[in-house]
């Protein structure tokens, strides 16, 4: 017998995981679809007939959909480190391996997907209604490079010169790659959260990070202040390189670093699984 | 079988068991006894993977619990004391779990559920406690694993069901079938086990058969108090004592006599016993 992998066992710890999705999430997804409405109904019932275009809305479903992702592994697997709930789930007969990649195939895959598919649909209904909502978020939300120019245009408030900068170090593929390395580490984080925890498993991990970013930040400060930067060595004729320079090697850390903390978290969550006493 | 091997086990302070040894054969109904807080929920979960220990050896058919390895967790199944149920029907519970063992028998399931009268149609958060406890035990039967561990079955439950539990176990459970009982309600279970097992902190005082402990341990039901026995206790119409079988005779085993009788004459029954 296959005891670390075997896709028919693998089929049966996904079918079982499932039959709770609906379930443990249902009530979540439906919160996180409606609040889309509410934007609606609200930009509707104001007198200053604003229009929202499609990136906009896209920026809110994201939002939207990483709190769903934060959320997720506490709403699907919470029982599964309980001292005495989990146990069913420590002596479901299928290995660690598989049960760890039906958790990964739920709360990094599907609950997102689900969340996108339904705020997309939701979306759509509105804007055929018509009001607040201006043409449809469906074909930007497929259109990578547009919703890159309105990030790099909208969000960054940058001059045309620099501009140019910015859009030849962020380039579309690098662009949706963040996208899916920033979900990935979300969820990892959160999925580690949450067999780490007891309690409040959700509440702790954010808590963890607000404190980590607040301890990078000073780290950060202290050192800028005590010593010679890129910006100090700039001057006017390598200011343009050293900037691209600098975008490029900060875009490409972003990524690596992101790929890092989400292999140590989905290691850290496998070995959980793995090693969990009851 | 299963076979421990020197083991030791500690929560945090707490040390639980120090280096004892123990073995249960295949095929038998055992009889975990000993008082509250010795480890016999601890045992149970160290059995079925559900803990690691700190020193020593635990292997059931050769294989290592605490590794949870599909092949060893589809030979056990571990019903704990506290009822703990999904927001489903006993019906969906059994066959959602049923999937990943090879032997589950869904029809067994049904006859299982009439013959201890539980609501079928019902959801798990609508039955009684003792209700539960019976749908549950007929979902761990009908999984038909090599090894069943049942830790406290008939708290909860009324007469009738306790009878109904007895008769069940005794009836589905046949050669293949290892089954270990942990309770300190020995009365419910009479009949039932065989051998018996009783745990002490840190040390097992017994781990035999009825016909081992008849051939050494003589129980002598009298109308007097006898001075050479291990234990005596007063009954109806007399006294109930236990002592050395000296003349090699036959007599009925009294579980809960014999539990006190090795509790307050440790070593001396441990050593009568080896």
């Amino acid at each position: 017998m296959n005891n670390t992998l075997n896709i028919n066992r693998l089929g049966k710890v996904i079918k079982r995981d499932g039959a709770g999705f609906a379930q443990n999430l249902g009530i979540a997804l439906i919160i996180l679809w409606a609040i889309p409405v509410i934007i609606w109904l609200f930009g509707n019932m104001t007198p200053f007939n604003g229009k929202m275009d499609p990136f906009s809305r896209l920026g809110i479903i994201g939002t939207l959909r990483n709190i769903l992702i934060i959320i997720a592994p506490a709403r699907l697997y919470k029982y599964c480190n309980n001292s005495r709930q989990g146990m069913g789930y420590a002596m479901m007969p299928a290995s660690s391996l598989e049960k760890f990649i039906s958790m990964v195939f739920y709360c990094i895959i599907v609950a997102p997907i689900v969340y996108i598919v339904g705020a997309l649909a939701v979306d759509s209904v509105l804007a055929l209604i018509g009001g607040s909502y201006e043409g449809f978020a469906v074909p930007a939300y497929f259109d990578k490079y547009a919703q890159l120019k309105h990030a790099l245009d909208n969000k960054m408030f940058l001059s045309e010169e620099d501009y140019s900068l910015v859009s030849d170090s962020i380039s579309l593929s690098f662009f949706i790659t963040l996208k899916i390395a920033s979900v990935i580490m979300l969820s990892s984080i959160f999925m580690f959260g949450n067999m780490v925890f007891k309690k409040h498993k959700t509440g702790k991990m954010i808590g963890i990070l607000i404190l980590l970013s607040i301890i990078y930040m000073i780290a950060f400060i202290n050192y800028v202040s005590n010593h010679e930067t890129i910006f100090q060595l700039m001057d006017e004729d390598n200011a343009a390189d050293v900037i691209k320079r600098m975008l490029y090697i900060i875009t490409r850390a972003a990524i690596v670093i992101s790929a890092i903390i989400s292999v140590v978290m989905l290691w850290g969550t496998y070995h959980k699984i793995k090693t969990q006493k009851y | 079988m299963i076979k421990i091997n020197n083991l030791d086990f500690a929560y945090k302070n707490t040390q639980v068991f120090r280096r004892i040894s123990l073995e249960f054969e295949k095929g038998n109904i055992y009889g975990l006894l000993g008082e509250n807080g010795v480890g016999k929920t601890t045992l149970l979960k160290l059995i079925c993977g559900l803990q690691k220990p700190q020193h020593g050896e635990v292997s059931v058919d050769g294989l290592t619990p605490s590794k949870r390895q599909p092949q060893f967790l589809q030979s056990v199944y571990f019903l704990p004391e506290e009822v703990i149920t999904e927001d489903t029907t006993p019906m969906r519970f059994v066959q959602k779990t049923g999937a990943f063992y090879p032997r589950y028998d869904f029809e067994l399931f049904n006859t299982l559920m009439k013959e201890l009268e539980v609501d079928l149609s019902k959801k798990f958060n609508e039955l009684s406690h003792g209700q539960k406890k019976k749908a549950l035990l007929a979902c761990a039967l009908s999984l038909r694993t090599d090894y069943l561990f049942l830790d406290e079955p008939t708290n909860g439950l009324d007469i009738p069901s306790k009878a109904l539990f007895r008769k069940v176990i005794a009836q589905y459970c046949n050669d293949e079938t290892t089954v270990i009982i942990s309770t300190h309600q020995v009365k419910d279970v009479e009949n039932l086990i065989d051998p018996i097992v009783i745990l002490d902190h840190d040390d097992v005082l017994l781990n035999a058969g009825f016909s081992k402990i008849t051939e050494r341990i003589f129980f002598e039901y009298g109308p007097e108090r006898l001075e050479n026995a291990f234990y005596t206790e007063m009954l109806p119409g007399g006294y109930i004592n236990v002592m050395r079988n000296v003349n090699n005779e036959e007599s009925n085993i009294n579980i809960e006599a014999l539990f006190n009788a090795v509790m307050k004459n440790k070593e001396q029954i441990k050593n009568l016993m080896q």
